[in-house]
């Protein structure tokens, strides 16, 4: 017995252009075609992926994901909810209208600005995806729409005195061309890894610190985002299950994953077909809602579907979009002052959870010394680690300069494009690792 | 595939040389959700990639319609015209191959009753440590057919059975991992599901750890993180010699404690990634990158060598058929002096969180260390909190005291536990 069964198709093109010390080393496009099938049974699911997929065998493949349902015994539900789809923002600079040409030379000219004085290498990579999305279900709902990302990333290498440090800058955009306005990311990544030459290793212990706002936002999807997601509180194996309306940060801290944004994350309508919405995980300091999909919110409750997101032909998982700390009323120069003596950390290498034990790490590109309110000497290789539960309530200032940043985050072996960010935070007793010594 | 000779028919008019990369792949496998089977799934999986080339440039695309190949070729064509010339020597010729399959189980068949065997056997083993309960699961197998030809009349190709399974457990606060993988199916899922539950039970309720010098006992799942993180990029010699690698330079030089090595074995039956011939239909071979603690050489492609006068080592390897191939390494062993790397006390380190987060470049790192214990006579001793521990891989390398006996396939490697002194940790 069919209970509900949904098809969601995705087929499209990428480009891919990839400079490496000034040699044009690829610059293709090709082109993909996957779908999934999930059908509901008398109990669980049964999912077929497929590849190369045809109409004419859509029910070839609901009577096989049936078949597979067979294995289940776990009694899944689906949670109504709204449908909706948000118009895709239109691009103010369309990168298909430019040819690949076109690209490869604006791609060179960021690569050739990372080259520089002590650089051993620079490389460049820009990619561009293009992808029609359809979907039905047994429930009537149909939609397509086309959504467009691009973007690039820029490396620098230096060396010196048997030292190798790395400057790395990334932009993204969805339906729009930041390739157009690059240059001064490859300056950016070149300048990184010149001065990081000079810079000393961290060394580790508890202290204040005050993250920029590209590590803040990565630190709200690691320390916060992922233990808010419904299928990992439906697993038990979320710290934050159970615990709504607690309080577990300060005052004003306000949390919120929000796929509706035209940001990096952006979903026009989620992967079952479901109206995205602005979930607010955090709210005032305590613990207010949960991200979910249809089902997760027919299991546990407390939070609003709307966050399944799935890779080409893949199932769909809840994830986070836009994720990001709300602005307070404070400022960078209250931060530092208030810092005194601790390490101001910049921009993120990516980060981990393990959001059942309730514990995060992740890593800053560098950072600079705080001496007396003051930021003073730069340091490389700094980390931050804590404990979900805790941390929150360690943060002090919350500043009001807010900006995201474009990342991918990786889950269950499915990436996907997401925004981070957050104003500039200080944060009281954090635990920093460095492989500096004294 | 028929299509495959009308392609490299069509694109030998238009290029020097082509070469296409298709693969098939059936699968079949289910998800625990807690206590019971979520989710039933197959894939039906295909792809088709295509590289031209033509007076030092190369083209490449890929897509999964082989109807559309024409298209996929005009786009390669239209790469290979915009990418910079290199040194290129061609594409291989065929030679004689031995055809006994290496990564083959002739009784794997992705059966939905064999999935559903393998997750019931993980629960059994679980339930040996009735204070962790199972938070998710998984089970697959596949079966997948690839064959690599090119306008030279190579054509080779392979199949291979895939089987694996894993599972989480937790008790409070206090989580467990554990999986296996294997060509074959002689994996053993009640070992799984008992050591997931057994980490879970044990870290429960640990101390914290006094900040400062310790020896530690890594896992081969924390070894192979690091590992992945820093020190395979630095032997890709696309890495090596495009400045992006720490060991560019010296060879011949003592990198690593002298009793130390690590090599590729692609014939090793049953290895990950074994294999008879690469991804662009260069055969394999044993490769030494690190001997007795010298360092011996990198891994190249016939791109690469090409470019920089070396040979290609047959490390050419495919996440897929999409792209490119990239240099990569098939079953990667490391060796090292045997002893009870438990015997004396020790920090043994499970897993690490944030391993991707090392710089890949200097090879520094600074990550949290995941149910860490305290280890002595063989046996784990008690659970301690979570740490922080600061170090470098290449340095690490060098801080060795002895690996274990027992070895076990992680990713593309072949690991022991890997015993080491002098490390940094914050409690």
């Amino acid at each position: 017995m069919v209970r509900y069964w949904d098809l969601r198709h995705v087929a499209g093109e990428t480009t891919t252009i990839d400079i490496d010390n000034g040699v044009i080393e690829s610059a293709s496009t090709s082109f993909f075609d996957r779908a999934v099938i999930r059908v509901l049974g008398p109990s669980g699911w049964g999912v077929v992926s497929v590849d190369n997929y045809r109409a004419l065998d859509l029910d070839r493949f609901i009577a096989e994901a049936l078949a597979l349902a067979g294995l289940t015994g776990e009694p899944v539900e689906l949670a109504d909810a709204p449908h909706r789809v948000l118009p895709v923002p239109v691009p103010s600079d369309d990168p298909r209208q430019y040819e690949l040409e076109e690209k490869t030379r604006l791609l060179a000219g960021i690569e050739a600005a990372a080259r520089g004085e002590s650089v051993r290498n620079t490389r460049a990579v820009y990619s561009e995806r293009y992808e029609t999305v359809r979907f039905a279900s047994s429930e009537g709902v149909e939609y397509a729409y086309e959504l467009g990302r691009s973007g690039f990333n820029v490396m620098a290498v230096a060396e010196g005195d048997g030292v190798v440090q790395m400057g790395y800058e990334r932009l993204h955009a969805v339906n729009g061309f930041p390739l157009r306005t690059g240059v001064p990311c490859g300056e950016k990544a070149r300048e990184t890894a010149v001065a990081l030459l000079g810079a000393k290793a961290a060394k580790g212990g508890r202290m204040r610190v005050v993250l920029d706002p590209e590590l803040a936002g990565v630190f709200a999807h690691e320390a916060v985002g992922h233990a808010a997601e419904g299928d990992l509180v439906r697993e038990g194996n979320s710290v934050l299950a159970g615990r709504i309306g607690e309080r577990i940060g300060v005052a004003g801290l306000t949390i919120v994953d929000d796929p509706s944004l035209p940001g990096f994350g952006f979903d026009p309508v989620d992967a079952e077909g479901v109206a995205t919405v602005r979930t607010e995980v955090v709210r005032d300091g305590v613990i207010n809602a949960l991200l979910h999909t249809r089902e997760t919110l027919a299991a546990v409750g407390n939070g609003l579907a709307g966050h399944a997101r799935g890779m080409p032909g893949e199932v769909p998982l809840v994830r986070m979009s836009n994720t990001f700390v709300e602005n307070g009323d404070s400022s960078l120069d209250e931060c530092l002052a208030e810092c005194r003596d601790g390490i101001l950390l910049i921009g993120s290498r990516g980060g981990q959870v393990d959001p059942g034990r309730g514990v995060f790490q992740f890593n800053a590109e560098y950072g600079y010394l705080v001496e007396g309110g003051e930021p003073g000497g730069m340091v490389r290789d700094v980390s931050l680690s804590g404990e979900i539960l805790g941390t929150l309530h360690e943060i002090a200032l919350i500043a009001d300069d807010r900006r995201m940043h474009q990342g991918y985050c990786g889950k269950g072996g499915q990436s996907v494009p997401v925004g981070d960010g957050a104003p500039h935070l200080l944060l009281e007793n954090a635990v920093v690792g460095g492989s500096g010594r004294d | 595939m028929d299509e495959i000779d009308a392609i490299l028919r069509a694109a030998s008019g238009r290029a020097e040389e082509a070469e296409v990369f298709f693969s098939t792949s059936e699968s079949i496998g289910a998800e625990l959700s807690r206590d019971r089977v979520r989710v039933g799934q197959a894939g039906h999986a295909m792809g088709l990639g295509i590289r031209v080339f033509a007076q030092g440039r190369v083209g490449a695309s890929s897509t999964n319609d082989p109807g559309r190949w024409e298209a996929c070729l005009d786009a390669a064509l239209a790469a290979m015209r915009l990418a910079d010339p290199q040194p290129w020597e061609g594409l291989p010729m065929p030679v004689a191959l031995p055809g006994t399959p290496l990564a083959l189980d002739p009784s794997l068949s992705p059966a939905p009753a064999t999935v559903a065997g393998l997750l019931a056997s993980m629960q059994e083993g679980a339930a040996s440590h009735p204070e962790a309960v199972v938070t998710a699961g998984s089970a697959g197998l596949s079966r997948s057919h690839v064959v690599v030809a090119n306008t030279h009349g190579l054509r080779y190709e392979e199949t291979e059975t895939h089987a694996s399974c894993s599972i989480e457990a937790i008790a409070g606060t206090s989580t467990g991992y554990e999986f296996a993988s294997s060509h074959a199916l002689d994996l053993d899922p009640r070992w799984v599901g008992e050591q997931a539950a057994f980490f879970a039970a044990f870290g429960a309720g640990g101390e914290p750890l006094p900040s400062g010098t310790h020896d530690l006992v890594l896992s081969p799942l924390a070894l192979a993180s690091l590992f992945e993180a820093v020190l395979l990029p630095a032997l890709v010699g696309r890495n090596v010699h495009a400045g992006r690698s720490r060991l560019a330079g010296r060879i011949g030089e003592r990198v690593a404690d002298a009793r130390l090595s690590l090599f590729d074995d692609p014939h090793r039956p049953m290895g990950p990634g074994a294999t008879w011939f690469d991804a662009e239909g260069v055969p394999t071979r044993r490769l030494d990158l690190i001997r007795d603690g010298v360092l011996e050489g990198f891994a190249y492609d016939l791109r690469t060598a090409y470019r920089y006068g070396a040979a290609s080592t047959g490390s050419a390897v495919r996440g897929g058929y999409g792209g490119a191939p990239s240099i990569g390494f098939h079953t990667l062993v490391l060796e090292g002096p045997v002893s009870e790397v438990m015997a004396k006390p020790a920090v043994y380190v499970r897993s690490i969180v944030g391993a991707h987060t090392a710089n890949p470049i200097s090879g520094d790192f600074s990550v949290e260390v995941s149910n860490p214990c305290m280890v002595e006579g063989g046996a784990f001793v008690a659970p301690v909190r979570t740490a922080m521990w600061g170090g470098n891989v290449f340095d690490l390398l060098d801080a060795i005291e002895g690996v274990s006996a027992e070895t076990r396939v992680v990713g593309e490697m072949v690991l022991p536990a890997l015993r080491v002194s002098g490390q940094h940790l914050v409690g």
